[in-house]
């Protein structure tokens, strides 16, 4: 079984915070894929909606918290290998559980325009996934409960950030992360990788790219759109407000 | 400790409005019959003597300069009216008054004082906002019922952005910065009011404060349309209703006390600052009306007599 780490975005490598320092509060969306394997790789996929509250200053510095909802798909989480087992439904789906999501970002600029920045986020999912799992073993039908548990994941970057005309700011780089979870049946079925021990998922890929745009609306409203790829793309976009 | 209006809020319209020359005619010591009979305060010129009260109803002492003070204040064609409200149940009202007293004194301000010093300031202030941005359905409803439309678009603006860039309503990120967004601090009595129902009379609810027959509709309103209602069962409001009390009375403490210190009768300097608030608010909210922006003040026999 595979886990779900929704991240979410990384934002611009500069704090969009007053200089004096201040708050500032995002609402944002993201639509995550990745490829999680443990003898077998597996496609997820989560939509994660979330507020931010985030504090910065100088320019320089920013830490941020983060709670936010997402559903988990994983696709053919319950597909048997075994020649007796056959599953009905072969993929995992559970709706909406809470995320939360702590972070921290630093930012050098070189100029006026240019800059370097790095960042470190860390997610954990408060609560459980769990779906039924329905097949035929044997010619008997069954039913299993399937449990995904302790998903947590942690991502580290760097980034560099321009400024253009109309303090829009455009930023790249690349990250490298690490995601974990548990997944357990509640009865081992023959066939179905995740018996009825723990099984700990972890991330295909450790590391991927970001890049993005964060453009100011008006009156202390910023847009952010911005993409990650790594073994899939993941999208989002967010919008802040600078007090 | 619901108020209709809230006392703590009251207490402060009450500090502000009292200025070194204003004087409440009424003597804490007379009898709940001759308290009835209010006499009008004075507003003395800045750097002049305010009249000196003897302790007789309706009786000040001799000023040289007081036939000049009231030509002044007869005269002053931007003197604020007088607004009073009757009082038939003043009895009830004084023993509700020290109900309420006592309660401040030996239970809220006690626990409100050990909150404020525990939590800070900031956070106390975000749960107020937190407990205002709830009430939205209140307020946006009233601007509606008021014909004040651009009032009920700001008030669901700023609902928006308070719950969503506010998070969930404990910042006011609408009342700030570039957005400015006022507060359409309204409710069902005032709606009323612009509707041309008067006051009525004076009642002080025990808990929940200064209100009249008018305004106490609003008791059920608030009720029906707060969210915080529905929060859990029934029992959850027993938490919930205490704690914004305590929240709001610990931005408050000592604002009471120095009204107290200010006044020679509260009940009387609340009565008739109540009675004012209620008025400047509903002909505040009239000006915004579509629709009774040319209504007079209500100055009906049932409601607040304005005086000149």
């Amino acid at each position: 079984m595979a886990p779900s780490a929704v991240g979410g975005m990384f934002g611009p490598p500069q704090t969009v915070s007053r200089e004096s320092g201040g708050l500032n509060t995002t609402i944002g969306y993201w639509y995550y894929e990745d490829t999680y394997k443990n003898d077998t790789s597996h496609p997820i996929r989560q939509h994660h909606v979330y507020s931010q509250v985030s504090y910065g200053s100088k320019n320089i510095w920013e830490i941020y918290g983060r709670i936010g909802v997402s559903d988990l798909k994983i696709f053919d989480a319950s597909k048997s290998t075994h020649i007796y087992t056959t599953t009905i439904k072969d993929h995992f789906e559970e709706n909406w559980k809470f995320v939360g999501t702590l972070g921290a970002k630093g930012f050098v600029a070189f100029n006026s325009i240019f800059g370097i920045g790095a960042f470190v986020q860390a997610s954990y999912n408060f609560s459980n996934y769990t779906d039924n799992l329905v097949g035929i073993y044997h010619s008997t039908p069954f039913t299993d409960d399937l449990k995904v548990k302790n998903l947590w994941n942690v991502n580290f970057g760097i980034g560099a950030q321009a400024t253009v005309p109309y303090g829009i700011k455009l930023y790249a780089g690349p990250f490298i992360y690490y995601a974990e979870a548990d997944a357990q049946l509640a009865c081992g079925i023959p066939g179905i990788q995740s018996g009825d021990q723990r099984i700990a998922w972890k991330n295909k890929s450790i590391i991927g790219g970001y890049f993005g745009v964060d453009i100011p609306l008006a009156k202390g409203f910023r847009l952010n759109i911005e993409g990650q790829y790594t073994d899939r793309f993941s999208i989002g976009s967010a919008i802040t407000y600078t007090y | 400790m619901r108020h209709c209006i809230p006392l703590m809020t009251l207490i402060l319209l009450i500090a502000a409005g009292l200025t070194p020359g204003y004087g409440l005619a009424s003597d804490p010591q007379q009898s709940p019959e001759n308290s009835l009979s209010v006499q009008q305060p004075t507003r003395a010129k800045a750097g002049s003597v305010p009249a000196h009260n003897t302790g007789k109803p309706g009786i000040t002492d001799k000023d040289p300069y007081s036939d000049e003070q009231n030509l002044d204040y007869d005269d002053d064609p931007f003197a604020e009216p007088k607004v009073t409200i009757a009082d038939p149940l003043e009895p009830f009202n004084r023993i509700s008054y020290q109900f309420n007293d006592k309660l401040y004194y030996w239970a809220v301000k006690p626990v409100a004082t050990v909150y404020k010093w525990i939590v800070p300031e900031p956070a106390r202030i975000s749960v107020k906002q937190f407990y205002f941005n709830a009430k939205f359905p209140i307020r946006f409803i009233n601007c509606l019922l008021q014909a004040d439309f651009s009032g009920a678009g700001i008030e669901f603006g700023r609902f928006t952005i308070n719950t969503i860039w506010g998070i969930g309503g404990l910042l006011d990120p609408a009342a700030g910065g570039e957005i400015k967004l006022a507060k359409q601090d309204t409710d069902f009595g005032q709606t009323l009011g612009m509707y041309g129902v008067g006051h009525g009379f004076y009642i002080l609810w025990p808990v929940l404060g200064p209100s009249s027959p008018r305004d106490s509709v609003d008791i059920a309103g608030e009720y029906l349309l707060d969210p915080l209602s529905y929060f859990g069962p029934w029992y959850t409001g027993i938490g919930i209703r205490p704690f914004k009390i305590i929240n709001n009375a610990s931005l408050v403490i000592g604002e009471y006390e120095s009204l107290q210190e200010a006044a020679l009768d509260p009940y009387v300097a609340i009565r008739d600052a109540y009675a004012q608030y209620r008025a400047k608010a509903i002909k505040a909210r009239k000006a915004r009306s579509l629709i009774f922006k040319d209504v007079g003040t209500d100055d009906s026999p049932a409601g607040p007599s304005v005086k000149k």
